[in-house]
C-alpha cells in the first residue's frame, strides 16, 4: 500500500509539473464543449432568409411577420426580383428564400388554393430538414391565426411531439456523448504518456532494481489518472449544465458509477498503448488510430440506425457506443441501472478483456 | 566467508545463440571497490543486471549479499543500491522529492526518514539544492543525487554503471572521494568504467571482453604482468608502420598513441631487432624505440586484442 501511495503521489507531482498535460486536462474539455455546444450547432435558428413579396398586401406582410417572429428565420433582405433571391441562395448569403406570388391574397380570399414557395439550402441536410418542417408549422399556425383554415374538423388530429429534447437542441444531444468522447481520448493519452515517458527517460531502469512489484507500479500509475478522468467527466457535465442548461434527469450516482466503468476501459486502453509504444508519439498515434473511428461509428454525431449494416454492427465493438447510450439515457431520459443493462454488460466484458490483456502485456514488458 | 559480498561462479547468460556472459567467476569483499572494465558490448551491463536480480542467469551461480540471484532477487533488491549510466531519477521532481519517493519505495522507517534524507543530502553537498528540480542540475550534480539516492536505504552493496561518464574531472574526483567514504563504511562497490585512471583507484579490477573475464587482480599486479612485454616505437609515417609491424612475428598487438606505437610483443629483444630491420627496408623513419612499463590503458588494449 505504501508503495502504491508513493507512486500515486509522485504521479500527481508529474501532472502538476507538466504544463502540456495540465493544459490537455483543463483546456481540452472546455474547448471541445464550446465547439460542440456552440459552433457545431445543428439547431435551426436565425436562418438568414430572403423574401420576394410580389403580393404586397396586408396578408402577405402578416405572413412575413410570422416568419420573422419565429426566431428560426431571420429576414435578411427583401428583394425586388426572384432572380436576386436565387442569387442570394447561390452565393450562400441566404439559407432560405420565401416567394409570395402576386395573387396570394386574392386566391386565399376566394377560397382557392394559394401558392407559396419556400426555398431552402439543402446542402447541409440536418438543418435543412428541420427548416422545412419548421416552415410548414409556421404557415399552418399563420392560417389558423388568420382564420383561413376550413371550418370542417380535420379527420385526424395529428400532433407530433418531441420527447427528451423538445426544442431539438443539439447541445443536449451532444454533451452526454462528448463526455465519453473526451474521456476516451484524454485518459488513454495521459496514462500511456506517463508510462512510456518513464521508459523513454530511463526512469524505469532505476525502478526495476527496487523491491517494487509490477502490480504496485501499475496501480500507483492508474489511480491518479482514474481520478483525473472523473474530474474531467464531472467538469464537462457541470459546465454543460451551467452553459447549456443540460439537465441531469437520472441518478448522478448511477452516472458516476458507469462513468467509472467506462474509465477502466479507457485506462486499459492507455495501458495497452504503453505496451506497444516506445515513446509518447507512438502511443498517441496508436490511440488516435483506434479512437478516431469511434467518433463516427459510436453514434456520437450520426445516428447508427441510418448506417449500412456492416458499419452498424461494427459500432457494437466500440466501447464509446455503449457509453454514449448510457450517458444519454441517464442524463436526458432519466434511465436507471436496470434500463441500461444491455449497455452495461457488454461494457463490463470489454473492460475486463482489455484490462486483462494489457496487464499481462505490461507485466511481460517489465520483466 | 562472512566478509564476502558478491560471489560469482561460472555465471553465464545466453540470448538465443549469442553468449553475452560466458562462465565468469570472481569474489568481492565488503569494503572493497571492484572495477569492471571492458569495451562496449563485452557483457558488463548483462553481468550487472544479473547481479541486481533483474535478469535470470542461463547458468552458473552467484550470491549477492548472501542471497542467490536465481531464487532471491527480491531480497537482493532490498540489499543493493544502483546508480545507472544514464540519469534515471525524475527531472521534474526536486532533489528531495526524488529522495522521498525512493525512500518510500525502499520502506525507510518513518521515524528516521527525514534524518536519513538530511544525511545523504549533506554527504553529497546537495543540501542547498534540495528544493531545485533535478532537471536543472549539472551532469555532476545529477550523478551525486543518483548516488545519494542509491545509498539512501543503507545498501550493503552498491552498483555503479559508468558513474563518471560525461562528468568534468573536478567533479569526477569529488565523486571518487565519496565512493571511498562509502567503501570505508564497509559497503562493497561494483564499478564499471571506461576511464583507466579510475580503474587504478580500485582494489581489484577485472577485464571482460566478449563475455569472458580475461584478467583479474589488483591494478599494480596486472600492470607488472605485462610491462616487460611492451615496446614503444616513435616513427613516421605512423599508420604505414603500424600495418607493417602488425605482421611481424612475435607482435601480438599494436596501439597508436600520438606519434608513437605501443607494441605488445612476446619477446622484447627479438622484436626490437625485427622492428628496426623492417623499418629500414620499408623507408620508415624510426626516431626512438624502447621498452616501457604499461599503463592500465595498455593492459586494456592488449587484452582486448588478444583472443
Amino acid at each position: 500500500m505504501r508503495n502504491i501511495k508513493a507512486i500515486a503521489i509522485k504521479e500527481f507531482l508529474h501532472i502538476i509539473r507538466d504544463r502540456r498535460t495540465l493544459m490537455l486536462i483543463i483546456m481540452m474539455p472546455f474547448l471541445q464543449l464550446m465547439i460542440y455546444g456552440y459552433a457545431i450547432n445543428m439547431d435551426v435558428k436565425h436562418l438568414a432568409t430572403v423574401v420576394y413579396d410580389e403580393d404586397q398586401t396586408y396578408l402577405s406582410r402578416r405572413l412575413i411577420n410570422s416568419f420573422e417572429q419565429s426566431a428560426y428565420f431571420d429576414i435578411a433582405e427583401k428583394v425586388k426580383t426572384p432572380e436576386t433571391l436565387h442569387r442570394a441562395l447561390d452565393r450562400g448569403t441566404a439559407k432560405a428564400g420565401l416567394l409570395i406570388p402576386s395573387d396570394f391574397t386574392k386566391d386565399l380570399l376566394a377560397g382557392r388554393q394559394a401558392d407559396l414557395q419556400m426555398l431552402i439550402d439543402g446542402t447541409d441536410s440536418n438543418p435543412a430538414n428541420a427548416a422545412l418542417s419548421t416552415s410548414q408549422a409556421i404557415v399552418t399556425a399563420f392560417m389558423r391565426k388568420e382564420g383561413l383554415l376550413s371550418a370542417q374538423v380535420a379527420p385526424i388530429d395529428f400532433r407530433p411531439r418531441l420527447w427528451y429534447n423538445p426544442d431539438l437542441k443539439s447541445s443536449f444531444f451532444m454533451v452526454p456523448g462528448l463526455v465519453g468522447l473526451l474521456l476516451q481520448f484524454i485518459v488513454p493519452m495521459i496514462t500511456a504518456t506517463a508510462i512510456v515517458r518513464e521508459k523513454e527517460r530511463g526512469n524505469i531502469e532505476q525502478l526495476l532494481v527496487t523491491p517494487i512489484k509490477s502490480y504496485e507500479l501499475m496501480l500507483g500509475k492508474l489511480i491518479p489518472y482514474l481520478c483525473v478522468g472523473l474530474i474531467i467527466a464531472l467538469s464537462i457535465i457541470a459546465v454543460a449544465w451551467a452553459l447549456f442548461q443540460v439537465p441531469i434527469r437520472g441518478n448522478p450516482l448511477t452516472l458516476l458509477t458507469l462513468t467509472f466503468l467506462f474509465l477502466t476501459v479507457c485506462l486499459g486502453f492507455g495501458l495497452l498503448a504503453s505496451t506497444v509504444a516506445d515513446n509518447p508519439q507512438q502511443a498517441s498515434q496508436f490511440i488516435m488510430f483506434l479512437a478516431a473511428p469511434s467518433i463516427l461509428l459510436s453514434g456520437f454525431i450520426f445516428p447508427r440506425e441510418t448506417m449500412p449494416h456492416f458499419v452498424y454492427y461494427l459500432g457494437y465493438l466500440i466501447p464509446l457506443t455503449y457509453y454514449v447510450q448510457i450517458a444519454r439515457g441517464i442524463i436526458l431520459k432519466g434511465l436507471g441501472f436496470i434500463d441500461l443493462l444491455d449497455q452495461v454488460v457488454p461494457l463490463t466484458v470489454m473492460a475486463a478483456v482489455i484490462l486483462w490483456v494489457s496487464i499481462i502485456r505490461f507485466h511481460k514488458r517489465l520483466s | 566467508m562472512d566478509n564476502i559480498a558478491i560471489d560469482v561462479r561460472d555465471l553465464t547468460r545466453r540470448f538465443g545463440k549469442f553468449v553475452a556472459v560466458n562462465k565468469i567467476s570472481f569474489t568481492i569483499r565488503y569494503g572493497e571497490i571492484f572495477g569492471f572494465l571492458g569495451p562496449n558490448g563485452a557483457g558488463k551491463s548483462t553481468t550487472i543486471r544479473m547481479l541486481c536480480g533483474i535478469l535470470a542467469p542461463s547458468g552458473g551461480n552467484a550470491t549477492v549479499a548472501g542471497y542467490d540471484v536465481n531464487r532471491q532477487s527480491e531480497q537482493i533488491k532490498q540489499a543493493i543500491g544502483y546508480v545507472s549510466q544514464r540519469f534515471s531519477l525524475y527531472n521534474d521532481l526536486t532533489a528531495e522529492e526524488n529522495l522521498r519517493f525512493y525512500g518510500e519505495i525502499y520502506g525507510l522507517k518513518v521515524d528516521s526518514f527525514q534524518e536519513r534524507i538530511e544525511e545523504v543530502l549533506r554527504m553529497t553537498d546537495l543540501v542547498e539544492w534540495r528544493n531545485h528540480l533535478a532537471g536543472e542540475f549539472s551532469g555532476g550534480m545529477k550523478q551525486k543525487l543518483a548516488l545519494a539516492n542509491a545509498i539512501l536505504h543503507r545498501p550493503k552493496i552498491l552498483f555503479l554503471d559508468e558513474p563518471t561518464a560525461g562528468v568534468d574531472p573536478l567533479f569526477r574526483r569529488s565523486l571518487w572521494e565519496l565512493l571511498y567514504q562509502i567503501a570505508d563504511t564497509g559497503v562493497a562497490l561494483f564499478v564499471t568504467t571506461h576511464y583507466m585512471e579510475e580503474a587504478e583507484r580500485c582494489n581489484q579490477i577485472a577485464f571482460i571482453s566478449q563475455g569472458r573475464i580475461l584478467k583479474i587482480g589488483e591494478p599494480s599486479a596486472l600492470k607488472n604482468q605485462i610491462s616487460s612485454e611492451l615496446l614503444e616505437v616513435e616513427c613516421r609515417p605512423l599508420m604505414k608502420a603500424s600495418r607493417l609491424f602488425q605482421n611481424l612475428p612475435g607482435v601480438r598487438g599494436i596501439t597508436a598513441y600520438g606519434t608513437t606505437l605501443h607494441l605488445n610483443v612476446t619477446d622484447i629483444q627479438s622484436s626490437q631487432q625485427a622492428v628496426s630491420e623492417s623499418a629500414r627496408m620499408n623507408a620508415i623513419e624510426v626516431v626512438s624505440i624502447k621498452p616501457i612499463s604499461a599503463s592500465l590503458e595498455d593492459v586494456f588494449a592488449t587484452l582486448s586484442e588478444k583472443k
